[in-house]
Order: structure tokens, then C-alpha cells, then sequence
């Protein structure tokens, strides 16, 4: 067995408002292998984004982290000082944001943000640093690396502008990367040949990646476990496969059957009805009891926690032998 | 198609001027440069069907929606609706009576609301500006109805757009279009900027819609399996032309154009059946300097000789009409 790469325990996230604390994450724990894939899926609100920027150390105040701990490879990062957070952020963690335009600076070359990268976190020269520089670009699939590293970003089509910023994020060989919807703001053909590569270099690099999305299909294509988050918690988490094929949390069978596919004919989607609940109107007990079929009478009452359950984890009242006795 | 269609797009094309200011073009000596975003689209929608259009960011989908309600004049050939053309000078009368039957949604839920207006205010204005309701009780209970109708309670119709979630901002969108008692609704892109269960919502709704009111929509969406569910006839365009027409279920079970299989082939697999996908490389090109030949060539894997010279035509090919050179020349 070898050890986790990053373990995230029991992390709260909140934010203290004039009306009291609202907590947008709560009581999330996961581990990421190295070279694992883990995919995080939810809808708008469901916390997934925030759980990335907790590990990143980028959460903006008055948000902060409540409760739990968050370890790369063993040594606690969620309370270090800025300054020891920015030589990890980078180096040890890489980050790929959905908008390329936004996580490129547009004054600057592409080379010399490829570079100033390198240089910040590697030991490299200046000569090395650009050398490393175009084998990153040609490695990631951009054509005439020579000519286009003296190329401003907005001299970029949008996949080839990801392209850039997955350079970017290798460019330190980090651990772990963290995609926040790298292939949401793509077109179709562009998203998948951007998935492509984003597998390809996790496999040669033996990067691990925390692979943020609300698209179900992206996640079947390219995660090894995935892990479905509602309203803050993650409600089931398990082999990607299990999960995907046969998913257990009322939730996620909901989630699935609301997906259009393009192979099958269906009259009507399976449709959640609803809508996530807002922080401010948490509803007692299972976050998801208002809009679930299956809920009976524990759900109300109490909060489930995640139990394994097959190859999986599910956060359920309809997975716990007893629980109607004990509601 | 039944032999009387509601909607007739005849060869409509539609060119913009993206010159730079004349001054510039005077001192740089640079020519003044057109963008065709659509050129020769032809298709028709039977009543109370949807007729599909998919492509990606930059195939002129959009620009065929504006097209088609009359949001701006084609630059060539006609839109016929209920047989009025939106362009003939000539039918003016006919044509402000006919903008009542007409109405669009629109992707973003967020822009396409008044922020500084009350949803059942919102809904109440295409009822007002047609005059279909004098009375101001008749108006309100009107808009109630309407709220009604797309799921949401009257008492929401006191709320402002920011106090709605994304899904039910849609509704009340959708509630507005059907304000003014349309038969022909254009919906573009009307799910993209929602989550995939609030989206299996509206699109549930707006198929119920469809059958109770009889509406004829014409569907515009980058996401075929969310066309597959909604469309009886389905039309690719690629870089402002269409490239394949064709039923649905014959589109997604025999796709004939290279690029509609590349894109059935980049819908991610929820399957997983592990087949490793083939991405196309390359990017939609720029279409203000659009490839010669056929506009595909560069990116298609049976591109020849005659692709890179000859635009091919929309020749039927079974029941589809197809635009490609190895499909005609049955090399495909």
C-alpha cells in the first residue's frame, strides 16, 4: 500500500455573517493516492470548488476553515503561515482554473510566465528555465513551440490557452493538481481532446489530480474514484465505475438520471425536484431530505454520515441497518 | 415534413462588417473585412415540432436564432413564417401581428431579466405591449396563470430576478415568452448556464409545454444528447453552413458527416466502456478567413484533393442531407 498523498480530514469551511456562521463545507474527508485521479462532482453551491481552494490555502476572508485538517503526505498545510503556502502552492500542488483567459496574465508572453514559473520553484537557470519551458509546451501539444512561446495569450484559441495553463501547472513537477472545470469553458471536441491530455500527463508525470466538475461524464471518462458532494458534504464516494454505473444515494441515482444521453431514447428525464438548499435554510438531518423519494424517518432527525457500502461510501439513512428503530 | 410548414428558412445567409474604423483603414491601407457567420441555410419546422440546430461556439447557430424571429435582417435569402416573410417591405401589417406569435429564449437567465423588475411585472409585458389584456386585474391574473403554468407560485411573481435560483429564472423566462400566446418559441442555448438536474427540469417543462400548448420550437443547443431528447429533426452546422440534416434517431444512429461523428465521438462516455475516444485534433478555424474547399477539410481525416478546392453541397444521402464529398462519393 503506498502512502496517501493528501488527506483531507474532516475539513469545515465557514463564513461568519452579521446573522451567524454559514457553513459552506462541512465534515469533508477524502484521500488522494499519488497518480490517483479523484473526481469531485456536484452542482452550483454543492461546495466542490471551495474544497479545492481550502487545499490550495486560497480561501478569501472572511471564509475560512473551521474545522479539520488537510495533510500532503502526512504534514498538516491548512494552518501554515502564507509565506511556507506559496512555496507549496505551485510547486507541490499546481492548479488549473476554468478560464484560461483569467488564470493567464494577458501583459506578459507566455514564455515568460512558463519561465518566471520555473524559476520561482526549481533551481534551474535562466537557459534551462526556457529549455524546460518549450519541453513543457511541446509536451502539452502546442504546435511550433519555438514560435508561439514569444506569443501573448490573447494570440490563443481558448483549448490552446488550457493547453498553456496545464504547462503552467507541470511546470514544477507538483505532486498533485488540483483542475477546478478545466473543460467547462470548451467546446466539445476541444474538451475532449483536452481530457485526453490531462490523462495522458497524470500517467507519465505519476501526477495525482483533484478533478473538480459538475459534468458526470467527464468524470466517467477520466477520474479513478469519484466523490458526489451535496449541499457542503460528500454524500457518496467510491470507485468511479460503482459509482457511475450503480450509484446507491438517492442523490446521485437523481443526478444520473437527469443526465441526457445521447445513445438512448427517453420520453421524459428522470428529474430531482427542488433545488439545493440555500446556506442560510439548512434543513435539519439529511441536507437532501426535503427533495429525496426515498426519505422516511431518520432523515429528518439526524444527519447520516458516510458508511461503506459495497465498493463505496454513502451518506444515507437506507444504508443503515436499524435506522428506523433508532429515528 | 408535412407539406405545410409554420417556419421556412429559405437560403438565409447573413454576412457582418468587422472592418476596422475607417480611419485606420485609410492610414494602414487594409481592405474592409466581412465575417459571413451564415451562409445558405435552408430548413422548415412542421407545427408543433422542434427542429434542432447544433454546433460549437461559432458555427453561426445563434446567428440563425436572431435570424429567425427577426432580431436582425438576413443578408441574404428570406425567413417565411405562417407564410409572411420577415423581410418583405411590402407586409409590415402582417408582420407586427405576427411578432406576437413569435418569441425566443435566451441562454443566460441572469441577463435576459430586468433586475430592477418584479418577475410578474416581467411577464406581464409582452401581455400589455400586444394588448391581449385591458384590465389591470386581467393582466395580474394573467401573469399568476402563467407562473403557474412553469411551476412556480404566484406569490414568486412579487419577487425580484436575484431572489430566483438559475432554474427558476429560466421559468419565469420561459413564462414571458409564453406571455404573448406564441406558436413558434426559439430557444438558444436555453439550458447551458444550468446545472444538469435543474436543466432535466426546464427541459421536462418545455416539452410539456410543447404538448399542452402546441408549440413549435426551434432548439438550439452545443450538447447532442440534450438535442436527442428534444428534436425530431436535427441540423450540424459547422462554421455558418449545414453540414448534415437528418432525423434524429437517424443522426445518432448512422451519422454520415465526418464532423457530426466527431462530435457524437467527443460526447464523454457515461458508459465507460472503456473504448478510448479519437479527440479530432485542431480547433474551429476562424471564420473570417474560412479554409477553402469544404471548411472541414483541415480537421477531417478523410479529407482529399477535390475537399480542399470544392465546397460540396447538402445532397441527400438516405434520409439525410449531407455536405461532404467522401459521403457522395461513398468513400465514407
Amino acid at each position: 500500500m503506498t502512502k496517501t498523498l493528501l488527506s483531507v480530514r474532516n475539513l469545515r469551511i465557514e463564513f461568519p455573517t452579521r446573522r451567524g456562521t454559514l457553513v459552506a463545507v462541512d465534515d469533508v474527508s477524502f484521500d488522494i493516492m499519488p497518480g490517483e485521479v479523484l473526481g469531485v462532482v456536484g452542482e452550483s453551491g454543492a461546495g466542490k470548488s471551495l474544497t479545492g481552494t481550502a487545499i490550495i490555502g486560497l480561501i478569501e476572508p472572511p471564509g475560512r476553515i473551521g474545522a479539520g485538517e488537510i495533510l500532503l503526505n502526512g504534514e498538516r498545510i491548512d494552518d501554515l503561515p502564507s509565506e511556507r503556502m506559496r512555496r507549496i502552492r505551485g510547486r507541490r500542488i499546481g492548479m488549473v482554473f476554468q478560464d484560461p483567459l483569467t488564470s493567464l496574465n494577458p501583459l506578459y508572453r507566455i514564455g515568460h510566465q512558463l519561465i518566471e514559473t520555473i524559476l520561482t520553484h526549481t533551481a534551474m537557470d535562466r537557459t534551462a528555465a526556457r529549455r524546460r519551458a518549450l519541453a513543457l509546451l511541446a509536451e502539452v501539444g502546442i504546435p511550433a513551440p519555438d514560435a508561439r512561446i514569444d506569443n501573448y495569450p490573447h494570440q490563443f484559441s481558448g483549448g490552446m490557452r488550457q493547453r498553456v495553463v496545464l504547462a503552467l501547472a507541470l511546470a514544477a513537477n507538483p505532486e498533485l493538481i488540483i483542475a477546478d472545470e478545466p473543460t467547462t469553458a470548451l467546446d466539445v471536441s476541444v474538451q475532449a481532446q483536452i481530457i485526453a491530455l490531462l490523462k495522458r500527463l497524470c500517467r507519465d508525470h505519476r501526477t495525482a489530480v483533484m478533478l473538480i466538475t459538475h459534468d458526470m461524464g467527464v468524470i466517467a471518462e477520466t477520474a479513478d474514484r469519484v466523490a458526489v458532494m451535496y449541499a457542503g458534504r460528500i454524500v457518496e464516494i467510491g470507485a468511479v465505475r460503482d459509482v457511475v454505473k450503480s450509484p446507491r444515494h438517492p442523490y446521485t441515482i437523481g443526478l444520473m438520471g437527469s443526465i441526457p444521453k445521447p445513445d438512448v431514447d427517453t420520453p421524459r428525464l428522470t428529474q430531482i425536484p427542488g433545488s439545493m438548499p440555500r446556506l442560510t435554510a439548512m434543513p435539519p438531518g439529511c441536507a437532501f431530505h426535503p427533495r429525496c423519494p426515498q426519505a422516511f424517518a431518520p432523515c429528518a432527525a439526524r444527519r447520516p454520515n458516510l458508511k461503506p457500502h459495497g465498493n463505496a461510501e454513502v451518506a444515507c439513512w437506507l444504508f443503515e441497518p436499524g435506522a428506523e428503530t433508532c429515528g | 415534413m408535412t407539406a405545410d410548414p409554420l417556419v421556412d428558412v429559405k437560403n438565409v445567409g447573413r454576412t457582418f462588417d468587422v472592418s476596422k474604423p475607417w480611419l485606420n483603414r485609410m492610414i494602414e491601407h487594409l481592405p474592409r473585412q466581412f465575417l459571413a457567420a451564415v451562409t445558405g441555410v435552408s430548413f422548415s419546422i412542421a407545427p408543433r415540432e422542434t427542429f434542432a440546430l447544433v454546433g460549437e461556439s461559432g458555427s453561426g447557430k445563434s446567428t440563425v436564432a436572431k435570424l429567425a424571429v427577426g432580431l436582425i435582417p438576413p443578408s441574404a435569402g428570406d425567413v417565411v413564417i405562417a407564410g409572411v416573410s420577415m423581410n418583405d417591405p411590402a407586409r409590415r401589417a402582417e408582420r407586427r401581428r405576427l411578432r406576437r406569435r413569435i418569441q425566443m429564449v435566451f441562454q443566460d437567465p441572469y441577463a435576459s431579466l430586468n433586475p430592477r423588475c418584479r418577475a410578474a411585472d416581467i411577464i406581464a409585458e409582452p401581455i400589455r405591449a400586444f394588448g391581449l389584456f385591458q384590465r389591470r386585474a386581467e393582466v395580474a391574473g394573467q401573469a399568476h396563470e402563467l407562473l403557474r403554468l412553469v411551476g412556480l407560485d404566484p406569490a414568486d411573481g412579487r419577487k425580484y430576478p436575484h431572489e430566483f435560483s438559475g432554474g427558476q429564472r429560466q421559468r419565469v423566462a420561459i413564462a414571458r415568452a409564453l406571455a404573448s400566446q406564441p406558436d413558434f418559441i426559439v430557444c438558444d442555448e436555453p439550458t447551458s448556464a444550468l446545472d444538469v438536474s435543474v436543466q432535466a427540469q426546464i427541459l421536462n417543462l418545455m416539452r410539456d409545454l410543447q404538448d399542452r400548448l402546441g408549440l413549435t420550437y426551434l432548439f438550439i443547443s452545443h450538447n447532442l444528447a440534450v438535442v436527442r431528447h428534444m428534436a425530431r429533426q436535427i441540423g450540424v452546422m459547422y462554421l455558418g453552413r449545414l453540414v448534415e440534416m437528418s432525423p434524429t434517431a437517424e443522426l445518432f444512429a448512422a451519422p454520415r458527416h465526418p464532423y457530426t461523428r466527431m462530435l457524437l465521438d467527443a460526447v464523454p462516455d457515461l458508459d465507460m466502456t472503456g473504448n478510448p475516444r479519437k479527440p479530432v485534433e485542431g480547433e474551429v478555424p476562424n471564420p473570417i478567413d474560412p479554409p477553402k474547399g469544404c471548411a472541414f477539410h483541415p480537421r477531417c481525416p478523410y479529407a482529399n484533393a477535390r475537399c480542399r478546392v470544392e465546397r460540396p453541397a447538402l445532397l441527400a444521402a438516405g434520409p439525410a442531407l449531407v455536405a461532404c464529398h467522401a459521403v457522395e462519393e461513398a468513400r465514407l
